[in-house]
């Protein structure tokens, strides 16, 4: 591949990455009204989301910090959508791997850290402080899920496993070889979102306890465009560990949506966890599934 | 005779020490030393030990014995590390800070010296005896640092000093007694003969000489568990000593560690040594001895309320990242565990020269009592941000790089737990530094700290100069994997095939130069999308602010600080138990009872006679 093709790709991967995490989105919304026996929001209301925020008359900024913590919330995932495959495009995926993506992952989540402490909210620190606890939390088992799939695969580079699953079919995919890490990686990755019973951090339901406090206007549209980047950013990992990545477009986009649609249908159906019971199940079953697992994999 | 750059960097050394004795109380003494440090750091880039050992010209020589010193890549590698933390070190307290410093500045300059020219003659150490010299030099001179300690804590860092020492003391018996066996072995003191001796040596033999040597420099490395003196003890010690003790003075464990338990026991060797009656080899102890200290530290940490504390904990932890890495042996994990300690000491020195700054503005680093200083420091935030990133291990800080490497090879051997135990580490290590961060710079700016100025360039320069040397070597790591590379080859250890951005292989590949431009190119888009698009921000003073519908005046204090991980503590909060100080007062309650018993044995029964028959049997033990 020559550098001005790998340039268009540099450019075209978090644009794509952004469409599809907006449409994730909205399908996250819909389901969650159809659930609920609402109609959910018209096709376009995520993107008029983004716009409303970014264009309100009246943007607060708190200083350079808080606004710094937003750029790098959002950057950190454009960097990180360059790092995971799509079909036809693979970026510089082999110059990082997937220990580079899981730390690059880690970017945005300071970033947003560091935009909400420089609010000085005491509730947006709680809140702060519940995120960061509740990533201790999840990337526990997701680090045994890593560690058992590069395992499996014998390196750490998303092109190879994709390509050794699409050459073997479904029977080699991740799922079938290695179905109770596939299972572990998706509780981390219910975990990872921050959706109910998950979503205490957050706190969706009561703003002004959760880092979202001193969030508005654009710094707002910041987070939701970082929250599209994130949805498209699990989704579609999951996919490149189990689901034998994209064949093509179609297969790509089908399987990141119906992976993001487990957690989310499963979401509404719980009660919040608090922050130390969300680490205790955490610690305890995807844990204990993804190290059985493991045990079969290096067996 | 002519003078070899190696003779001119130890006569550089001794000559920084006696003019710091003749003149260290000039106000001009501190810049005096940093121009020492310079000139030796010159004189260390003189001459490139990979291609030859260099050799000192000077020595001692009578009929039985030679002793000489000498560099290697690994010596030297250390070496320019220890000397530019010294350079920064100094050159960050000669100025303003200085004038300020109400302690003896004879004491403080000559000890600093005296640890540099201690640290050089361990590295440049030739043999057995020579590295026991060079051991006991640097234990003594670290002591005279950590001695130093004024303010508040000085009870406390003291106490740590002397504990310290009792550790040293011990450590020095243990490797004294594990040389005497291996110069009976061989007859000489030479590393030839000790490998030799190694070699063929019964492997109860071997558990035994592993174990002194582990005790003996792992007490310097703060290994667990002999880890409970060193973050006091570095804490409170004036800030060029804190900053000298932190960067880079606990790692001469790990560099007499390399040299024992790879370059003459030999990993390979350690891995086919089994621990009786278990499924674990002498490495499998050491990287779990390695992942412990790791994981105990680093969650120590979190629960610090001080800054220096804090990084203190860490340090200990970090320790633990290179142990690991170099007993792994193979290219990759051996060079993540040497190239953590180059980027962890420009880390270090960063990190600790941020929150000294701020200590010398606002007189504490109490994270209780500070916050929102980044509106009245943003150089020091900036450098203080830069560090944590690189300690966390996140791209695009070398921290990341050196991490990366050790998990790669973790993965590449086959090590579940340890991969997860360390990565457990670092998530700690996020968590700490995070709240460390927000507690002195993000959140509410206090009343009284609404005057303090930035810190001064004599400390602004030192600190951003770390700091961007820990980012270029994060962007470019092969601008150092050489000197790495050179290193393992020094110890006999597989060589790394590296690149300007990390490394390249089928199995894993990291090319930070590419890396760390699409990171900036996803912050350039970022920053397009918020500073570019919709309407103009309005930026309120920071002191403009309400919580739950209430304005808040700046009187008011609520910056969220204390049990910053609530939650999380109140899972695991009843894990810290303090076991290691109960070990550690229960060791010392018991041997002062023995001393006692022994003290009234030796005193009722007759003295003369238990004199005698104990000088016969140390000499029949001497002789035989």
């Amino acid at each position: 591949m020559n550098l001005t093709e790998l340039m268009i790709e540099l450019v075209l991967m978090p644009f794509v990455a952004f469409v599809i995490g907006l449409g994730m989105v909205l399908m996250m919304r819909k389901i969650a009204a159809r659930l609920q026996r609402r109609v959910g929001p018209p096709f376009f209301q995520p993107l008029y989301d983004i716009v409303k925020l970014y264009a309100k008359r009246t943007q607060t900024s708190h200083g350079m910090v808080h606004d710094i913590g937003i750029v790098m919330a959002v950057g950190g995932y454009v960097a990180a959508e360059t790092l995971l495959p799509m079909p036809g495009m693979n970026g510089i995926a082999d110059k990082g791997g997937l220990i580079t993506l899981m730390y690059l992952m880690m970017v945005p989540s300071l970033g947003m850290a560091l935009g909400v402490g420089q609010c000085a909210n005491p509730n947006g620190s709680i809140g702060i402080g519940r995120a960061l606890t509740a990533m201790l939390a999840y990337d526990v088992p997701f680090v045994i899920v890593v560690f058992g799939v590069a395992w499996h695969f014998g390196s750490t580079n998303l092109v190879s496993m994709i390509e050794i699953q699409q050459a073997g079919g479904i029977s080699t995919w991740g799922i079938t070889q290695m179905p109770l890490l596939a299972l572990a990686g998706l509780f981390t990755l219910h975990g990872m979102l921050g959706k109910q019973p998950f979503e205490v951090y957050i706190a969706p339901a009561e703003i002004a306890t959760g880092p979202m406090v001193e969030m508005s206007g654009k710094h707002m549209g910041g987070l939701f465009v970082m929250q599209s980047f994130q949805l498209y950013t699990a989704a579609a990992l999951y996919v490149t560990l189990f689901l034998g990545g994209g064949e093509n477009w179609l297969f790509f986009i089908v399987k990141c949506f119906v992976v993001l649609a487990v957690p989310v249908s499963l979401a509404y159906l719980f009660p919040r966890y608090r922050t130390e019971d969300m680490v205790r199940l955490m610690w305890k079953w995807p844990v204990l599934v993804g190290l059985v697992g493991l045990a079969f994999v290096m067996r | 005779m002519s003078l070899n750059p190696l003779d001119t960097m130890f006569l550089l050394a001794g000559l920084n020490l006696l003019a710091m004795l003749l003149i260290g109380h000039w106000r001009g003494a501190g810049w005096l030393a940093t121009l020492f440090y310079g000139a030796q750091l010159l004189t260390l880039f003189q001459f490139d030990p990979s291609q030859a050992i260099q050799h000192s010209a000077f020595g001692i020589q009578n009929s039985t014995l030679t002793l000489h010193w000498q560099f290697d890549a690994l010596a030297w590698l250390f070496a320019v590390i220890s000397v530019a933390a010294a350079l920064f070190a100094s050159w960050f307290g000669a100025g303003e800070w200085l004038r300020k410093y109400t302690g003896s500045h004879r004491l403080l300059h000559s000890a600093l010296a005296g640890n540099v020219l201690a640290m050089l003659l361990l590295l440049a150490s030739d043999d057995l005896l020579t590295l026991f010299i060079g051991w006991e030099a640097t234990s003594w001179a670290g002591f005279l640092l950590m001695a130093l300690a004024g303010g508040s804590g000085q009870i406390l860092a003291r106490d740590a000093a002397l504990k310290y020492l009792v550790y040293a003391i011990a450590g020095a018996m243990a490797l004294l007694g594990a040389v005497v066996v291996l110069f009976q072995a061989g007859h000489s003191f030479g590393y030839m003969q000790a490998q030799a001796s190694f070699a063929i040596m019964s492997a109860p033999l071997l558990w035994g000489m592993a174990l002194l040597f582990l005790f003996g420099f792992g007490a310097k490395l703060a290994l667990l568990p002999l880890h409970l003196w060193q973050a006091p003890a570095y804490s409170e010690t004036p800030a060029p000593g804190a900053m000298f003790l932190g960067a880079i003075v606990g790692r001469m464990g790990l560099f007499a560690l390399a040299v024992v338990l790879a370059k003459l026991i030999g990993i390979s060797k350690l891995e086919a040594l089994a621990l009786p009656f278990t499924f674990l080899s002498a490495q499998d102890l050491i990287a779990w001895i390695a992942v412990l200290t790791i994981i105990l530290p680093t969650y120590t940490a979190l629960k610090q309320n001080d800054a220096r504390y804090l990084l203190a904990w860490h340090g200990i932890g970090q320790g633990g990242y290179m142990l690991l890495g170099l007993v792994l042996g193979t290219a990759l994990g051996s060079a993540g565990g040497l190239l953590h300690m180059i980027n962890y000491a420009a880390t270090q020195a960063t990190l600790l020269m941020a929150v000294f700054a701020v200590m010398h503005r606002v007189g504490h680093t109490d994270l209780n009592n500070l916050g929102g200083l980044v509106a009245r420091m943003p150089l020091t935030f900036l450098a203080l941000l830069l560090g944590i990133i690189s300690l966390a291990g996140l791209p695009p800080m070398s921290g990341f790089v050196s991490k990366w490497m050790i998990y790669t090879a973790l993965l590449q051997d086959g090590r579940p737990l340890l991969f997860l135990a360390s990565v457990i580490g670092t998530l700690g290590t996020i968590l700490s530094v995070y709240k460390l961060i927000h507690n002195l710079f993000l959140g509410q700016l206090r009343v009284e700290h609404e005057k303090i100025d930035e810190a001064p360039w004599s400390m602004l320069i030192p600190m951003l100069t770390c700091a961007t040397f820990a980012f270029v070597t994060g962007a470019a790591p092969g601008l150092v994997l050489g000197w790495v590379a050179a290193a393992q080859d020094a110890l006999g250890l597989p060589v790394l095939a590296y690149t300007l951005g990390g490394v390249s292989s089928l199995r894993a590949s990291l090319d930070m130069p590419w890396v760390v431009g699409v990171l900036f190119a996803g912050f350039g888009v970022g920053a397009i999308l918020f500073y570019g698009i919709g309407g103009k921000t309005q930026r309120i003073n920071q002191l403009d602010n309400y919580a739950g519908g209430h304005f808040l005046t700046a009187d008011m204090r609520y910056h969220y600080s204390d049990n910053f991980y609530a939650g999380l503590m109140h899972l695991i909060g009843d894990w810290y138990r303090g076991s290691f100080h109960w070990l550690e007062q229960s060791i010392a309650s018991s041997v002062g009872l023995a001393a006692a018993a022994a003290n009234g044995w030796y005193r009722a029964a007759s003295p003369g006679f238990y004199l005698l028959a104990a000088s016969t049997l140390m000499l029949a033990w001497v002789l035989l």
